[in-house]
């Protein structure tokens, strides 16, 4: 038993390194490194965004690819443990990986060193640094979608448009007592003072299971607006608190975090009404979406259940993956004999113009100086089924939202470098 | 300072705290009677719900059946905890069994969202959404019944302490060898405890999941219920539901109050104050049995 | 055959309380010595950064929680937070511009200073109450960190490490980190084998056994008590530091959570109590168990042809840890070290077997 054992184990080994490495040779592949966290605390997100994400990809691999190329991508686990995302991302650069994806604002944060030095795009949609914008200070860390400083921004103008003057009138935050919950709050500060509108903010302990103390706080304000900034369970639980303790939902909005399945939970008709940044279209209607559902899932080649296909989450996934494609396609365009670089995805992933992803996404533009993309993205309505878009796409509080970028990108550029 | 304000934090807190105590109320049972604190104890709250949610959402049950029926099996699982895992770490270190706790939990967080979703799930209690109110007061409909419930469970447990049965328990920590010679059956005794406090668990998991949704998270009610089971006392049942309304209130009054000034989080740590500040003043909790050792 | 114990006599008390008596012993603790120092020349530059600097580091921090857990016999469940409050203190200096020598060695006494604070619980209360206090001062030390903007670095709560220099060397690139952590690590295992040795180290072990007994023959168990948690808090700051400036090279709270300290505790308890070799052993396993079962479960289930749902595949090293962790407080209490016991005692008398089979 002794010896079959070991060379079982041995020979197993050897297949597999051996094979690994020879594929990576063979075929014409281009690596993104997906470590994503599935089981700690972004769990509400991961499965539905990696599934938007590898469904494209599959889509883009079943028309040949890009150039003849294939792209792959590598999932799996970081479960937001830093030695575990540090260990595959060394893994992955070594087999030639040209983009990341942790889908983690810790993770993202601790690997930001690391990808200026080794060269490889640290992509951080909606999360990790909002001061990565600023290309010049952070050229490989592309957040390639409204920061949470232009969603902010986003939201207030709304309300203005709705409003017609927010003179006078009372703001509410309701967020998470974390780092990501408190990131608004200087844009919101800035805004009241130029607006004239009070502003007040609730936090709760996270994961933000139990507000039982924040909304009656909430109630007795009377807000005009109620802001609520949390992810996941906080979302979900801020919502139905906030039905119970009689807050009108129409008059409540979220940053990009709020989903289908977060409406399953409080009550498809009892959250009828509320309001979200919507970064992409959501829904099957965009031809992307279209596309998968026919070419991917009709062959059978889905990553996950087909009723996730759609969901806001999973729209996502196909946004950020089709950006990234696009810049594959544009980094073959300029430099089509490559190397597969970071540097030479770079260079496509910077030259990005007024690209929609064939209606999905608002016309982005990401060059070296600004890898935000414009911030661009609409506010959408519950109707009790989806989410119904309720302005165009627009982009607000620009100037405001690049100097609060600029000013952070100043504070990491003198002492963190 | 707006006296609404205040009454309504304490009503809610009140509340709040007892659901709280559910959970707490398992605790104290596992360690009334194995003398071992249990750590996984969020973790077969959040498997409970998990459960439940299944025969419910899943299968299509109606919901009274799919809680009776994972009331059956939940208790089924402590015992089986008990019986598989438990049995062999007698006589380890304490710190030997607080580790397998952790280690059942990581693994309970990790077998029951893997194989039943990570997604948040629903249960749907049928609590409907208005508010009662109460002069100018509102209280949370789903935190009236909630707490409602969970302090007439933890009643329930009180009484069956003072019963037959309840004396059998009770004897069973106090001197197992004694136990044994009077015919006291120690292990059965020990098992059909684990099985309670799973079945606590499991009401306070359907509780709480009715009102976040069902997700990973509710293993995190584990500290909050360790803060209530030491002021009350790891070994008293009654002082559950004290401990659980005071640390509920004194969590509600913190965030109302100190949060504008802090800028946030005192919630967490009022129970880590109160876990710090029972174990330096009162170690035993309010109403714990003060264990006297020999040399 | 292969640990000679034959023409060893000892002359002296002091030969006779060597470490390594037997030449085999010294034979191997000098290759694993060698091996270390000339790693970055012989591996992968791969394993040299993922595997083998977090495993230095992580075994550095367990030999501090051993040396509170497995020495003095108290319990300790916020070790992460000790080690946060070491990260920031130097981080903090050094960016003040202190030298990282002196950073890390006030990361250390902060450490130690606000560990004895929490330590002062364990003369109150024992095992499972102290366990409890420690959790609650992991709590603390979580919201104090966060909550003041002058620790935790502002909004977005993350504080890049600077350049810095240790005892003349730049420490940036594989190089310099790796053998920083290692002569950390080497200071705090040399540290660690020779504490048996002396008066504290016995101190500590009747402490451990019993402590009003200990009392009772004139050990000052107060005392005693709070050099323990000193001297374990003052290695786990200035662990806590080397870890932020050679692995991390960035600090922000959420790597200090209660996970941490689990992390560490499981390492300490599977490698074994009291066993520095086991606090190695732990740390590996304990380390680097979730990213082998991901290979794995990659190779087994592409080898099977079996299509496992993502949310299950992403699951499964997480189940497999929790399992792990179970499974060997089941089968070897005694923990890793005593795995290694069981083999190096049969190679002792082997060819022969041992005197009990």
């Amino acid at each position: 038993m002794g010896l079959t054992r070991r060379t079982f184990v041995a020979s197993t080994a050897a297949a597999v390194i051996g094979g690994r490495a020879a594929a990576a040779v063979d075929e014409k592949i281009i690596l993104f490194g997906m470590p994503q966290d599935f089981t700690k605390i972004y769990t509400f997100l991961t499965v539905e965004y990696s599934q938007g994400q590898r469904d494209y990809f599959s889509l883009v691999n079943s028309r040949s690819g890009i150039n003849g190329y294939k792209i792959v991508a590598d999932v799996s686990d970081s479960a937001n443990d830093i030695p575990r995302a540090i260990e595959t991302y060394e893994r992955l650069k070594r087999e030639g990986m040209v983009l990341i994806d942790p889908l983690s604002t810790p993770v993202a944060r601790a690997l930001v060193s690391r990808a200026l030095e080794d060269k490889i795009n640290l992509v951080t949609p909606f999360s990790g640094r909002s001061d990565a914008a600023d290309g010049t200070v952070f050229p490989y860390v592309m957040p390639l979608s409204p920061n949470y400083w232009s969603q902010a921004a986003l939201i207030i103008e709304f309300f203005r448009q709705q409003d017609k003057d927010l003179k006078g009138k009372k703001l509410v935050l309701v967020h998470i007592d974390t780092p990501f919950g408190k990131e608004p709050i200087p844009i919101l500060q800035t805004l009241s003072q130029k607006l004239g509108y009070e502003f007040a903010t609730f936090p709760y302990a996270p994961p933000g299971n139990d507000q039982s103390a924040v909304w009656p706080q909430v109630r007795r304000a009377k807000p005009d607006w109620v802001i609520f900034w949390g992810a996941g369970v906080g979302q979900s639980s801020s919502l139905s608190e906030a039905i119970r303790n009689g807050i009108p939902v129409d008059r409540m909005c979220a940053q990009v975090w709020l989903s289908e399945s977060d409406m399953n939970v409080v009550g498809n008709d009892a959250a009828k009404g509320v309001l979200k940044v919507e970064p992409c279209a959501s829904g099957r209607d965009p031809k992307i979406i279209g596309d998968i559902l026919k070419d991917v899932v009709g062959k059978r080649q889905g990553a996950g259940p087909d009723a996730k296909i759609g969901t806001s989450y999973y729209n996502y996934g196909v946004m950020m993956g089709a950006i990234m494609v696009e810049g594959v396609r544009l980094a073959f365009n300029r430099f089509p004999n490559g190397p597969i670089t970071g540097a030479w995805l770079n260079a496509g992933l910077t030259s990005i113009t007024n690209f929609t992803a064939e209606g999905l996404l608002p016309a982005m533009t990401i060059t070296k100086e600004d890898h935000q993309g414009g911030g661009k993205g609409r506010i959408a309505r519950w109707d009790g089924t989806k989410f119904v878009p309720q302005t165009d796409w627009f982009a607000a509080g620009q100037d405001v939202v690049w100097e609060e970028i600029y000013k952070s990108a100043e504070t990491f550029k003198t002492t963190g470098k | 300072m707006d006296l609404g304000l205040l009454e309504e934090l304490t009503v809610t807190g009140a509340l709040v705290g007892a659901m709280y105590g559910l959970v707490a109320l398992g605790i104290v049972l596992i360690y009334k009677t194995s003398g071992t604190a249990n750590f996984a104890q969020g973790a077969i709250a959040m498997m409970g719900a998990y459960v439940v949610w299944a025969f419910a959402g899943a299968a299509g049950l109606p919901m009274w059946l799919a809680i009776a029926v994972a009331i059956l099996l939940m208790f089924a699982f402590g015992v089986a905890v008990e019986r598989t895992v438990l049995r062999r770490m007698i006589g380890q270190p304490v710190i030997m069994i607080v580790m397998l706790t952790f280690g059942i939990e990581l693994l309970l967080r990790g077998v029951v969202p893997g194989f039943l979703g990570s997604t948040v799930k629903r249960i749907n209690l049928g609590i409907p959404q208005a508010p009662v109110f109460l002069g100018d007061m509102l209280i949370n409909r789903a935190y009236l019944i909630g707490g409602g419930v969970s302090a007439a469970l933890i009643m329930a447990a009180v009484i069956l302490f003072n019963s037959r049965f309840g004396i059998i328990m009770r004897a069973v920590p106090d001197d197992q060898v004694a136990s044994w010679s009077v015919g006291i059956r120690v292990e059965r005794a020990i098992a059909v405890a684990w099985g309670l406090a799973a079945i606590a668990a499991t009401a306070a998991g359907v509780l709480w999941g009715s009102i976040q949704g069902v997700n990973w998270s509710l293993s995190l009610l584990l500290i909050k219920a360790l803060a209530i089971a030491i002021l009350g006392g790891l070994d008293s049942i009654g002082g559950v539901l004290l401990a659980a309304v005071l640390v509920g209130v004194c969590e509600s009054l913190a965030t109302g109050l100190l949060d504008p000034l802090t800028g946030g989080g005192t919630r967490d740590m009022a129970a880590s104050i109160i876990i710090v500040t029972t174990l330096m003043v009162r170690p035993y909790g309010l109403f714990g049995q003060e264990r006297i050792e020999r040399v | 055959m292969f640990y000679r114990r034959s023409g060893i006599l000892h002359l002296d008390y002091r030969y006779e309380r060597q470490l390594w008596p037997l030449p085999f012993d010294r034979l191997l603790v000098a290759t694993v010595a060698i091996l270390l120092l000339a790693a970055p020349f012989v591996v992968n530059r791969l394993y040299l950064v993922a595997y083998l600097l977090p495993w230095l580091i992580w075994s550095s921090a367990a030999l501090g929680l051993n040396l509170l857990m497995g020495g003095a016999g108290q319990i300790h469940l916020g070790y992460g937070a000790v080690m946060a409050i070491g990260a920031y203190t130097s981080v903090h200096l050094v960016r003040f511009g202190a030298p990282l020598e002196l950073a890390m060695l006030a990361g250390g006494l902060a450490s130690a200073a606000i560990g004895i604070v929490f330590g002062a619980a364990a003369l109150r209360v024992k095992s499972l109450y102290l366990a409890m206090a420690t959790i609650a001062m992991q709590y603390i030390v979580d919201f104090t960190i966060v909550h003041l903007p002058g620790v935790s670095g502002g909004v977005l709560a993350t504080i890049q490490v600077p350049m810095v220099r240790f005892l003349g060397f730049k420490i940036e690139g594989d190089l310099p980190t790796y053998y920083m952590a290692l002569l950390v690590c080497a200071v705090i295992t040399l540290f660690m084998l020779n504490v048996d040795r002396t008066a504290v180290g016995r101190a500590l072990a009747a402490v451990r056994e019993k402590d009003f007994a200990a009392e009772i023959i004139g050990i000052d168990t107060f005392k005693y008590k709070l050099l323990a948690f000193w001297i374990s808090s003052f290695i786990g700051g200035v662990v806590g530091s080397v870890l932020v400036v050679c692995y991390l090279r960035s600090v922000s709270p959420d790597q200090f959570h209660l996970d941490l300290s689990v992390q560490i505790l499981a390492m300490v308890l599977v490698g074994g109590l009291g066993s520095v070799l086991g606090s190695f052993f732990g740390a590996g396993l304990i380390l680097f168990a979730p990213i082998i079962f991901e290979g794995l479960i990659g190779i087994t289930a592409a080898a099977l042809g079996v299509q496992i749902n993502a949310d299950l595949k992403a699951h499964l090293p997480l189940m497999l840890y929790g399992a792990l962790i179970v499974v060997f407080l089941l089968v070897e209490p005694l923990g890793l070290a005593k795995i290694y016991d069981n083999v190096r005692n049969y190679f002792l008398v082997w060819p022969f077997r041992t005197s009990r089979t």
